[in-house]
């Protein structure tokens, strides 16, 4: 791959890494310096990208691999048992958003990770079990537990469950 | 896919700041400059027991014996760590000239955790000598084996860096480059965690490596720890 076709693939996927990133670490700086920092390393190593990747494996395991050793040093304590159900929050809309990401940040780290990319990107399990290296059903166990916390916090955060 | 998966999909949207596009083309333009190329300027001193001294810049390589192996272990180590491929050090370090004040100083030092740092107060405080933070740095300046024993992770307690033996560049650089190195890391055809730098862990592909944040994190998707480098989750 050369630098042209790299650059082209950066713009493409820009986006959508910034959503994944967002959604993992809930700030625009940490989000866009992961992106960033997923596409140098990509570029760095673009020689040893082999085929047989699809290019957004490929991207999205770089940018995992980043935010997760982010949130490593963040040290978040990610044990679903501090989910407050009183928490006290406006159900505006605006509100609504606020809630995704404090919902978001209950969900423990690894299944945080595959609820983002699989809500952001659509990614199937087959996917996401690549990117992450690990088993289709681990990646079905973690996702549907991660489902449950961020529903349950979404709910406990004063939503009136419409959605 | 129900309901509350298409809400969901549309609460998870993010729109895209508009200086993400230039800042990536900015920086593909222009990468970084990497610290390894700085590996040859490392020089080390290596007695019987261990490495005894690292110096950057001019010098050369000191040792005789079972030293020599101590110092090729050393300059390779050091290598892997300025690329970026190494979060600990196993080269013996032979620390036996230094006082025992000192000794004691660098013993804690070598204690702050890969990509963490420490005050010269708070180092002062956990060896019992609260009142000794300026004695601490004297220590620390005066240590035998920067790098190896992690002096550049202890800077001054209102944030700002302060001295370093090789220069602040070299310090602010250092801290960046454990800012950026994963710590954990896990093999994903073997399904095995482990410290960036074992060997186990290196003669795997980038393609097969994934990061963790945890090792808890990484048994809880099916990933062992590795025992030959034994990751342990001690700080969390």
């Amino acid at each position: 791959m050369d630098e042209r076709a790299f650059a082209r693939l950066a713009e493409d996927y820009a986006g959508r890494l910034y959503s994944v990133a967002y959604r993992l670490l809930g700030n625009r700086a940490d989000a866009e310096d992961a992106v960033q920092r997923a596409l140098l390393k990509c570029f760095a190593a673009r020689a040893s990208y082999s085929p047989q990747w699809a290019v957004s494996t490929w991207l999205y395991r770089a940018l995992t691999n980043v935010c997760i050793d982010e949130l490593r040093r963040r040290r978040i304590r990610t044990d679903g048992v501090e989910l407050r159900a009183e928490t006290p929050t406006s159900p505006s809309p605006v509100g609504a958003r606020v809630d995704l990401t404090r919902a978001l940040a209950t969900v423990p780290r690894e299944a945080r990770m595959l609820v983002a990319l699989h809500y952001v990107d659509g990614l199937d399990y087959r996917e996401l079990a690549t990117i992450r290296g690990i088993s289709v059903n681990t990646v079905k166990s973690q996702l549907a537990r991660g489902k449950a916390i961020l529903k349950k916090a979404l709910q406990a955060g004063g939503h009136d469950g419409s959605y | 896919m129900d309901r509350t998966d298409d809400t969901l999909r549309e609460l998870f949207a993010v729109p895209t700041p508009p200086t993400l596009a230039g800042r990536v083309r900015a920086a593909l333009r222009e990468p970084a400059p990497t610290l390894a190329a700085l590996a040859d300027r490392f020089h080390f001193e290596a007695t019987e027991r261990g490495v005894s001294r690292l110096v950057y810049g001019r010098g050369r390589d000191l040792a005789a014996g079972r030293g020599r192996r101590h110092v090729e272990q050393a300059r390779a180590e050091v290598a892997e760590y300025l690329a970026g491929r190494r979060t600990f050090f196993t080269v013996p370090v032979d620390l036996g000239g230094v006082a025992a004040f000192q000794d004691q100083v660098l013993a804690e030092a070598r204690r702050i955790p890969f990509g963490t740092v420490s005050s010269y107060a708070a180092l002062a405080r956990r060896i019992g000598h609260p009142r000794a933070a300026r004695a601490v740095g004297n220590a620390l300046g005066a240590n035998p084996v920067p790098v190896l024993v992690p002096c550049h992770r202890v800077i001054r307690g209102d944030g700002t860096w302060g001295h370093y033996a090789f220069g602040a560049t070299l310090k602010t650089r250092l801290l960046v480059l454990e800012r950026t190195t994963p710590l954990l890391v896990g093999r994903t055809s073997t399904r095995i965690v482990c410290r960036r730098g074992c060997r186990d862990e290196q003669r795997a592909g980038e393609d097969r490596r994934v990061v963790f944040a945890s090792v808890a994190d990484a048994a809880g998707v099916g990933y062992r720890p590795c025992q030959v480098c034994r990751p342990r989750d001690d700080a969390a």
